[in-house]
């Protein structure tokens, strides 16, 4: 098994995103060559054909560039991490190996997958805890920015000059001024996190009372990490009709009930692309301590490349699948939302017309 | 509460604001705290610096950090001006180039029909998921392969095809309408004229937005020029910085504050021409 699995299927691997490149080639040629044989017979190029070609013109460098620089590497680092990677002199794949109960050596892809549960085994306690502080800060982000794009997106003296210092943390969060602040404790909020929260939570249950605390500690963090996001929104929000605001003042709607009811349903698709873009983030993200991990083991002696692949494969698994269940919540809400309001509106029309008082009516219609 | 699409900056002050003042004001000096942080810090005397409890303010500013800085600068076998020009040369290419790229294939994903488009945009989400430090050691083999080890190539094409920048204006070309797509098209627009007079005017936003992002993860990468560089000559401004600043000398902590204050600032001076673009664009989005 083992070695079927060397011998043939994973070499198969480092191709996979030059096939994908050579799909596209082939197919930009066979309809480019379509599209000339037709027109030397003097015959109308065929629409679809025509759509193909400039769909593939317009996407090529970019599919170039991905497949080239970063696909490969994906699919690179999937091989490596069931090989054990040497880069003594030029680049060694060594198989990895084991000895079953009856001594004999057999191929043992999964090891490293494996080791990584073996030596490290805060992996799992630390990849929990980022999804539990992923789920209680990516509302608090999406919230914070939501209100803060509002303010910033009405009628205020200086609106650039507070555009600007929202977004700034963004662009200096990446540097190491971050940890000097962190150190020196500007990101945290001083008394509060202490005293009132602290108490509170003292009588919670340490999983749930530990992110809780976190979240509060760094708050200041996640507000400075938010600055993306409130221009997202504030672009989306230039896309709200002014003629709709207008409409609902007219019909005595209140501030409060616009913004349900216009705002926030314009928005939505802002929201689900904040929210991927804060899972994206959030999980990519320099301060993450498992980016740290894993660089760390890319450099470690006794750990290695292929050690390190094992383990962002691992994560980027769970990073697909909290996405996903990011995509499904907000997705969800939508069409359910749509679909109860039609079929409350359907149902309703309908017992309207046979409620018993309707059928007696009608009844006696007939019976007249 | 303030919303409306308001396109206008009020001329006078009205007490309606005062409200939005209180809450934008306080959580304004939260966030403005990093950067009076780092314009504080680079001015702040050696003294000072090492003070324990740290200090947020400066009390005697200085300019010797920056003095320091230039002085170390000055004493090295390469000018900085060569590092200045490579980083200006990387960044304006990369950004350009990228964003260019991005609305592109944003444009042809969101509003083209052709095969294989399900799975190209799968890819897009699998890149962006995906961590990347993971795949410096792939990326290396990629460039020695291709021999551009050593060029400003090796600078610009791994960073140009990012798929966060692709993603964020895929989603915005989605709100695009069709209608005014299928108009143009009745009007006798080829696709290019299409991504030319209607995708780019009315994603600015997004394009902005993208640009930042982009200008931000080049101005400040130190990858490139660690890994796929040897030659000094070829080296980035943010490298140099970092080289300057870890020596780990007592007068290294003071350039490393300078030295950031002087990289933030063209982000600072970006964002500020950007902003403007962000807004006031959606104002001629020609549906009504």
């Amino acid at each position: 098994m083992g070695n079927w699995l060397y011998e043939k299927v994973l070499p198969l691997l480092e191709y996979v995103p030059y096939v994908l490149l050579g799909c596209v080639c082939a197919a930009l040629i066979a309809a480019l060559i379509y599209a000339l044989v037709r027109r030397s017979q003097k015959k109308p190029v065929q629409r679809f054909i025509r759509d193909t070609l400039w769909g593939y013109f317009f996407i090529f460098p970019w599919l170039v560039g991905i497949c080239i620089f970063f696909l490969s590497g994906v699919a690179d680092s999937l091989l490596y991490s069931f090989y054990n990677l040497k880069l003594d002199n030029g680049l060694q794949l060594i198989p990895l190996t084991g000895e079953d109960a009856m001594g004999n050596t057999v191929y043992t892809p999964l090891a490293n997958y494996i080791s990584v549960f073996n030596k490290e085994l805060n992996y799992p306690v630390t990849l929990a805890n980022f999804a539990v502080s992923l789920i209680l800060q990516l509302p608090v982000i999406i919230a914070f920015s939501l209100i803060i794009a509002l303010m910033l997106n009405g009628k205020i003296r200086g609106r650039g000059f507070f555009r600007t210092v929202f977004f700034l943390p963004v662009i200096i969060a990446t540097g190491p001024v971050m940890n000097q602040l962190t150190a020196q404790g500007v990101s945290s909020v001083p008394m509060v996190s202490q005293n009132v929260i602290t108490s509170v939570l003292a009588g919670m249950p340490e999983f749930i009372s530990t992110p809780i605390s976190d979240l509060f500690s760094q708050l200041i963090l996640i507000l400075w990490n938010s600055g993306i996001q409130i221009l997202i929104f504030l672009a989306g929000l230039q896309k709200v009709p002014t003629a709709m605001y207008e409409a609902a003042k007219i019909d005595g709607a209140s501030g409060w009930e616009t913004f349900w009811k216009i705002t926030l349903p314009t928005l939505r698709s802002m929201i689900l692309l904040n929210s991927i873009y804060t899972v994206v983030t959030l999980a990519t993200g320099s301060t993450n301590p498992i980016i740290d991990l894993i660089y760390n083991a890319t450099y470690a002696v006794t750990k290695g490349y292929s050690y390190a692949a094992a383990m962002t494969w691992m994560y980027t698994v769970i990073v697909a699948i909290l996405l996903l269940i990011t995509f499904l919540i907000i997705r969800e809400k939508k069409e359910k939302k749509s679909k109860d309001i039609w079929r409350r509106d359907v149902e309703s029309a309908k017992r309207g017309m046979q409620s018993k008082k309707v059928r007696k009516l009608l009844e006696r219609g007939k019976a007249a | 509460m303030a919303i409306g699409g308001t396109r206008v900056n009020p001329s006078k002050f009205h007490k309606n604001q005062i409200p939005l003042y209180l809450y934008l004001v306080p959580i304004a000096v939260f966030m403005g705290a990093p950067i009076i942080y780092i314009i504080n810090h680079a001015f702040k005397p050696m003294d000072e610096l090492f003070a324990f409890p740290p200090r947020f303010f400066v009390s005697h500013p200085s300019m010797v950090n920056f003095r320091n800085l230039f002085q170390t600068a000055a004493g090295s076998s390469i000018p900085i001006s060569r590092y200045i020009f490579n980083s200006l040369v990387v960044t304006l290419a990369v950004v350009l180039l990228s964003v260019l790229i991005s609305t592109m294939a944003g444009f042809a994903l969101s509003k083209m029909n052709f095969r294989l488009k399900g799975p190209i945009f799968e890819v897009n989400n699998i890149a962006l998921m995906f961590v990347a430090t993971a795949v410096t050691i792939p990326r290396y083999l990629t460039i020695n392969t291709l021999g551009i080890l050593d060029t400003y190539f090796a600078h610009i094409l791994p960073l140009i095809a990012m798929p966060v920048c692709l993603f964020l204006i895929k989603q915005f070309i989605d709100g695009v309408p069709n209608s005014l797509i299928e108009a143009a098209q009745l009007e006798g627009a080829g696709s290019f004229t299409i991504y030319r007079k209607i995708i780019i005017p009315l994603t600015k936003p997004a394009i902005a937005t993208g640009a930042i992002l982009a200008f931000q993860s080049v101005w400040t990468n130190v990858e490139t020029s660690n890994l796929f560089t040897s030659a000094e000559g070829i080296r980035t401004l943010p490298f140099y910085m970092n080289t300057l600043t870890s020596v780990g000398s007592v007068q290294g902590q003071g350039m490393a504050a300078a030295a950031a204050l002087i990289m933030f600032v063209p982000n600072l001076l970006l964002f500020i021409v950007m902003q403007s673009s962000v807004m006031n664009t959606m104002a001629y989005s020609g549906i009504k």
